[in-house]
C-alpha cells in the first residue's frame, strides 16, 4: 500500500469515525445522566436525514439554512422523546425505561417507513460539500476532509460548556450522583433536557456529515450506525466524553482498514467482537470507573 | 459449660476489610464456640454488617483469614492496588488466597439475615422459604422438570411447612412477602435461614423495628432455636435488651476495631464502650 | 375455591375445546384463511417469547438476543433438511458443501438439532456474558445476535448457508397440527420447569440476585441454565418459522424481530406464560389482520380518510406499545399465570387484597381482579 492510498484510508477512517464520535457522544451523556442506553438515539440519527430531504428537497431552503432547521427539528423530537418516553419511567425499574426506549427506536422506524416509504429516498447532493479536493497527492471530498475537524471543534465547545458553565456543572453533577444533585437544589429537569439537546444536535451534525457523501437514505439506516456508536460509548467508557470519541475514531479507523484489507464483509462482525471483549475484560471501558454495590 | 471445652465453630483471624481508602473492619479477631449466642454490637456505621459480608463472602477480606469448624476457609492478603494502599496490620502474616462465593458458604452450613430485609418481593411466603431447600436439591433440572423428584419435592414442602409453623408464618403461606407486616418479614427472614440447616445462623439486627413485647418474644425464640437446631449464633443487635437478654459474650466494635469483648456484664461496664456508645433502649 | 379434582376436570375440557377448536379451523377453513395464519404464526410466537420470558421475565436477565438463536436454530434446521435433489437447485451459485450434499434429515430430528445448537451456541457465549450487569448483558447479547446474522451471511460459510442468498425449499409442517403440537409441548415442559425447584430458583435470582446465593443457589450455574434452556427453545422456535415461511434469508431473523417478541412479552406480562401465550396471538392477530384495515386507503361519505395507506398499521401498532410500556407496565397478566380459582374471582367480581403466590395447581396464582 502507498504512503497516499494509506493516508487515504486515514483520513476515510477518522472522517467516519468523527462521525461515530459525535453519535457516541449522545449515547454516552444520556447513559451517564439517567443510566438508559437510549436505543432510539441512531433513529433520531436516521430521522434528522430525513429532515434534511424534506428541508432542502420539499422546500427548497438552501443547505446553510437547512442545516439549522434540521438541527432544530432533532433536538426537538429527541427532548419531545424524553419528555413523553423516559420521564414517566424515572422511577420505574431499569428494565422498563430500557423497554420504553426500545419501543421507541420501532416507532420511529414504523414512521418513518410509514411517513417517507420503505425505499430509499435520495439525500440532497450539496455541491459544495461534495467537491473534490487535493491534499497534496491524497484526493477527498471536502465534506470528509471537514468532518473530523467539525468533530474536534464540537468536543472542544462541549468540554468547555461542561468544565465553564453552571449548566455544564450541574450536569457533571447528576452524572455523578442523581440523588444528591436533587437535594442541592439542581434542576433535574433542565439538565436532562440540555443533555438531549447535546445529544440530538451533535448527531443532526453527524447525520448531515454521514449522508452528504451517500446517495439515499431508508427507515433502518440508523440501525447499524446507531449500534456501532453504542458500541463506541461502550469501549471508550460509558458515561465518559472523551472515551465516547476515542472509541468513535477507534471504530472508524478499524472499520476502514479491515474494508480497506479486503474483508469488508467483517468490518461490523469486527465491532461487534470489540464489544464482547471489551464487555469481558473491562466492562467500564478505557475511561470508565468502577462502581461497587453496598450490600 | 466452660468456654474452652466447647468446639470451635467460627474463628475470624486479623480480619481487615479496606474499601479503597477507607477501614471498614480493623484487625478483627473473633470465635463463636458451639451452641453459644454470641453478640455483636456498635455503633452504626462501625462495620458489624461488613463483618457478616465477610464471614458469608460477599466480600473477599483485604487481609486475614475465616475458619469454619477449625478448617480455614476464607484467607487473603492485599495483592495488586492493595498492597501499597493497605493501611491495616498484620500484612505479612498471610500468604494463601482462598475464598469462596456465598452460595458455598451457605452449603457449609452458614446462613444469614440482612440488615435491610432481602425477601424475595413478588414471591408467596410459602415459595421464599422454599426456595431455601432448593439448595440440597439432589434431582438435576431435568427431573425435576418431569416431575421425577416427586418424594424430594414432597419433603421440601413438608419442611417448609413445619418452619411456617414455628414461626407463626402458617396462615399467611399465599401472601404475597411484600404484604406482610414488619415483624412478620422478619420472621420470615430468619425461616427462610433456618430453611438452609445451617449449624451457623448470622443475624443482623433482628428485632429492628419491633416493640418491646415482640423483641421479648423474639429473645426467648432465639434460645429456643438455638437448643432445636442445635445453632450456634451470632447476632448483631441495637436492642441492648435482647443482647444483654440472651447472648451469652459479646463483641464490641467501633470504627471497625474490636474495642471490648466479653460478658453481658463485663461489656456494660467497660468505660470504653460506654464511651463509644450505650444504645438507646 | 374448587376441588383438586374438579380443577382437573375443567383443564381436560378447555384442554379438548381448545384442540377441538383448532381441528374445526383446519378443517373448515381454506389453507390460507387469515384464521390460519393467525393461529400458526401466533403459535411460533407464542414459544419464542414464552422462552424469551423464561429468561427476561423468571430470571430476570434481559436478553436482546433471541433473534440470534432463532437464527441459528432456523439455519440448523434448512441446512439439515432440504431434500437432496433440491440442493444442488439451492446452492447454484456456491454449490453445496460436500459433507451436505447427501444428507437430508427427517423434520423432526431437524427440529431437536436446530434447538441443540442453539442451546451449545448459548452454552459456549454464556460463560462470560452472564458475568455482565444487566444493562450491558442486553448490548452483549444483541451484539452476539448481530454477528450471528452477518456470520450466517458471510462468504466463507457460503457452501453451507448460501451465503446472502438464504435457503429455500425448506420442508413445510408434515401436517396442519404440527406446529401446535410442537408449541404445546415446548411450552409446556417450560411449564413444568417453572413449577421445579429450579424454576423457583431462577424466581428468586429475578427478585434478589444477592440473597438467592445466600440462599446456597449458584447464580452462575442457574443463569447458564436458563440461559441454554432458553435458547433451545428459540432455537426450535426459529426452526418452526423456518417451516413456516419455507426459505430464509440472514435478514429474516434482525434485531427488529427481537423487539417485536420483547414488546409481546411485555404486553402478555413479563413472568406470565399464559400472558406470553396470550399475547403472543393478540398482537398477531393484531398486526396481521385486524389493523390490516388501517393499510388501505378509505372513504367515508365521500371522504377520504386522512391517514389511512400502506405502514400506517405498523405506526398504530407501535403507539398501542408504547402506550403499554407507559401505562401499563403489568400488561395483560403481570406475573401471574391462569388459574380456575382466578376465573372464578373474576367472574364474581371480587377483588382480593392479598395476591396468592404461584401454587401447585394448574398454573398458579390468580388473576388481579
Amino acid at each position: 500500500m502507498s504512503i497516499t492510498v494509506f493516508l487515504q484510508y486515514c483520513l476515510a477512517g477518522i472522517s467516519i469515525g468523527g462521525i461515530y464520535a459525535l453519535i457516541a457522544i449522545g449515547y454516552t451523556m444520556v447513559y451517564g445522566i439517567l443510566r438508559l442506553i437510549n436505543f432510539a438515539h441512531g433513529d433520531i440519527f436516521m430521522m434528522s436525514a430525513y429532515f434534511m430531504i424534506f428541508a432542502m428537497v420539499n422546500f427548497m431552503i438552501p443547505w446553510y439554512i437547512s442545516a439549522v432547521i434540521v438541527i432544530v427539528s432533532t433536538v426537538a423530537l429527541g427532548v419531545i422523546i424524553e419528555k413523553v418516553a423516559y420521564k414517566p419511567l424515572r422511577n420505574a425499574p431499569r428494565m422498563s425505561i430500557m423497554i420504553s426506549a426500545i419501543g421507541v427506536s420501532y416507532l420511529l422506524q414504523n414512521l418513518a417507513t410509514y411517513l417517507f416509504s420503505a425505499l430509499p429516498k435520495p439525500y440532497p447532493d450539496i455541491p459544495v460539500l461534495n467537491k473534490t479536493i487535493y491534499l497534496g497527492e491524497v484526493s477527498t471530498s471536502l465534506v470528509t476532509f471537514i468532518t473530523p475537524i467539525i468533530t474536534i471543534a464540537a468536543v472542544a465547545g462541549l468540554l468547555a460548556l461542561l468544565k465553564y458553565t453552571k449548566i455544564g456543572m450541574a450536569m457533571r453533577a447528576v452524572a455523578k450522583d442523581f440523588e444528591t444533585a436533587q437535594l442541592m437544589g439542581i434542576k433535574i429537569n433542565s439538565v436532562i433536557s440540555m443533555t438531549f439537546v447535546i445529544g440530538c444536535s451533535l448527531a443532526a451534525v453527524g447525520s448531515m456529515l454521514y449522508f452528504t457523501p451517500r446517495p439515499s437514505v431508508f427507515p433502518l439506516a440508523g440501525s447499524l450506525p446507531g449500534l456501532k456508536c453504542f458500541v463506541a460509548a461502550v469501549f471508550g467508557g460509558i458515561g465518559s466524553i472523551p472515551g465516547a470519541v476515542l472509541g468513535g475514531f477507534i471504530i472508524g479507523l478499524s472499520e476502514t482498514f479491515i474494508k480497506a484489507a479486503g474483508y469488508s464483509e467483517f468490518s461490523d462482525v469486527f465491532t461487534f467482537i470489540l464489544l464482547i471483549v471489551v464487555l469481558m475484560f473491562k466492562p467500564t471501558g478505557l475511561f470508565g470507573e468502577n462502581m461497587t454495590e453496598k450490600v | 459449660m466452660a468456654k474452652d471445652m466447647r468446639e470451635n465453630v467460627l474463628r475470624l483471624s486479623d480480619v481487615t476489610m479496606q474499601f479503597g481508602g477507607v477501614v471498614a473492619v480493623n484487625n478483627l479477631n473473633m470465635e463463636v464456640n458451639r451452641g453459644e449466642i454470641v453478640g455483636l454490637i456498635g455503633p452504626n456505621g462501625a462495620g458489624k454488617t461488613t463483618v457478616f459480608n465477610v464471614i458469608t463472602g460477599v466480600y473477599a477480606p483485604t487481609n486475614g483469614a475465616v475458619a469454619l469448624n477449625e478448617k480455614t476457609i476464607l484467607e487473603n492478603f492485599p495483592q495488586g492496588k492493595m498492597k501499597t494502599m493497605y493501611k491495616g496490620e498484620n500484612a505479612g502474616k498471610y500468604g494463601k488466597v482462598q475464598l469462596l462465593s456465598p452460595d458455598k458458604i451457605t452449603k457449609m452450613g452458614v446462613a444469614r439475615t440482612f440488615q435491610n430485609i432481602r425477601l424475595f418481593k413478588e414471591l408467596s411466603v410459602f415459595e421464599n422459604v422454599l426456595i431455601a431447600k432448593h439448595m440440597n436439591i439432589k434431582a438435576n433440572v431435568f427431573s425435576a422438570t418431569f416431575m421425577l423428584n416427586h418424594r424430594e419435592e414432597k419433603q421440601m414442602q413438608e419442611e417448609t411447612m413445619e418452619l411456617l409453623k414455628l414461626l407463626d408464618l402458617e396462615k399467611n403461606k399465599d401472601d404475597v412477602a411484600t404484604s406482610l407486616p414488619y415483624g412478620k418479614q422478619r420472621h420470615l427472614e430468619i425461616a427462610r435461614a433456618l430453611a438452609t440447616k445451617p449449624q451457623l445462623l448470622l443475624l443482623d439486627e433482628p428485632a429492628a423495628g419491633m416493640n418491646p413485647q415482640e423483641s421479648d418474644d423474639l429473645m426467648h425464640f432465639i434460645g429456643s432455636i438455638r437448643d432445636d437446631f442445635s445453632l450456634s449464633i451470632l447476632m448483631i443487635e441495637h436492642h441492648m435488651q435482647v443482647v444483654m437478654g440472651v447472648c451469652e459474650r459479646i463483641y464490641v466494635l467501633d470504627y471497625g476495631a474490636l474495642i471490648a469483648e466479653g460478658t453481658p456484664s463485663e461489656v456494660q461496664n467497660n468505660p470504653k464502650v460506654i464511651e463509644a456508645y450505650l444504645g438507646v433502649d | 375455591m374448587m376441588t383438586k379434582k374438579s380443577k382437573r376436570i375443567c383443564t381436560v375440557i378447555a384442554l379438548a375445546a381448545l384442540a377441538g377448536v383448532i381441528f374445526c379451523i383446519g378443517e373448515f377453513t381454506s389453507t390460507s384463511s387469515m384464521l390460519r395464519t393467525v393461529l400458526q404464526l401466533g403459535s411460533i410466537y407464542a414459544l419464542v417469547a414464552v422462552s424469551m420470558n423464561l429468561l427476561n421475565g423468571f430470571t430476570g436477565l434481559f436478553s436482546l438476543g433471541q433473534a440470534g438463536f432463532m437464527a441459528v436454530g432456523a439455519y440448523t434446521f434448512a441446512v439439515l433438511t432440504i431434500p437432496v435433489a433440491y440442493k444442488p437447485g439451492v446452492y447454484y451459485l456456491y454449490g453445496v458443501a460436500d459433507a451436505l450434499a447427501g444428507v437430508s434429515l427427517p423434520n423432526w430430528a431437524g427440529l431437536l438439532l436446530a434447538g441443540v445448537l442453539a442451546s451449545l451456541f448459548a452454552a459456549v457465549i454464556g460463560a462470560p456474558v452472564l458475568r455482565l450487569k444487566s444493562d450491558y448483558f442486553a448490548i452483549a447479547t444483541l451484539g452476539f445476535a448481530e454477528i450471528v446474522r452477518i456470520v450466517v451471511a458471510s462468504s466463507p460459510l457460503n457452501r453451507v448457508t448460501n451465503g446472502s442468498l438464504g435457503l429455500n425449499s425448506v420442508p413445510g409442517y408434515g401436517s396442519y397440527y404440527t406446529p401446535f403440537f410442537v408449541v404445546f409441548i415446548c411450552i409446556a415442559i417450560m411449564v413444568m420447569l417453572m413449577r421445579s425447584s429450579y424454576g423457583r430458583a431462577f424466581k428468586a435470582i429475578r427478585e434478589d440476585e444477592i440473597a438467592a446465593e445466600a440462599m446456597g443457589i449458584n447464580l452462575a450455574k442457574h443463569k447458564q441454565m436458563a440461559f441454554v434452556i432458553s435458547s433451545f427453545f428459540a432455537g426450535i422456535g426459529g426452526a418452526l418459522m423456518a417451516m413456516y415461511l419455507r426459505a430464509i434469508t440472514p435478514t429474516t431473523f434482525p434485531v427488529l424481530l427481537t423487539y417485536n417478541i420483547l414488546l409481546i412479552v411485555v404486553i402478555g406480562g413479563m413472568g406470565s406464560i399464559t400472558g406470553s401465550v396470550i399475547a403472543a396471538f393478540l398482537v398477531t392477530a393484531a398486526k396481521e389482520w385486524w389493523l390490516r384495515f388501517l393499510d388501505v386507503p378509505m372513504v367515508i361519505g365521500g371522504f377520504q380518510v386522512p391517514l389511512l395507506r400502506t405502514g400506517f398499521r405498523m405506526v398504530v401498532f407501535s403507539i398501542i406499545l408504547m402506550l403499554v410500556v407507559l401505562f401499563w407496565r403489568r400488561g395483560i397478566m403481570g406475573q401471574n399465570e391462569f388459574s380456575w380459582d382466578g376465573l372464578c374471582r373474576l367472574l364474581r367480581g371480587e377483588r382480593r387484597k392479598k395476591r396468592p403466590g404461584s401454587k401447585n395447581s394448574v398454573g398458579g396464582g390468580a388473576v388481579n381482579g
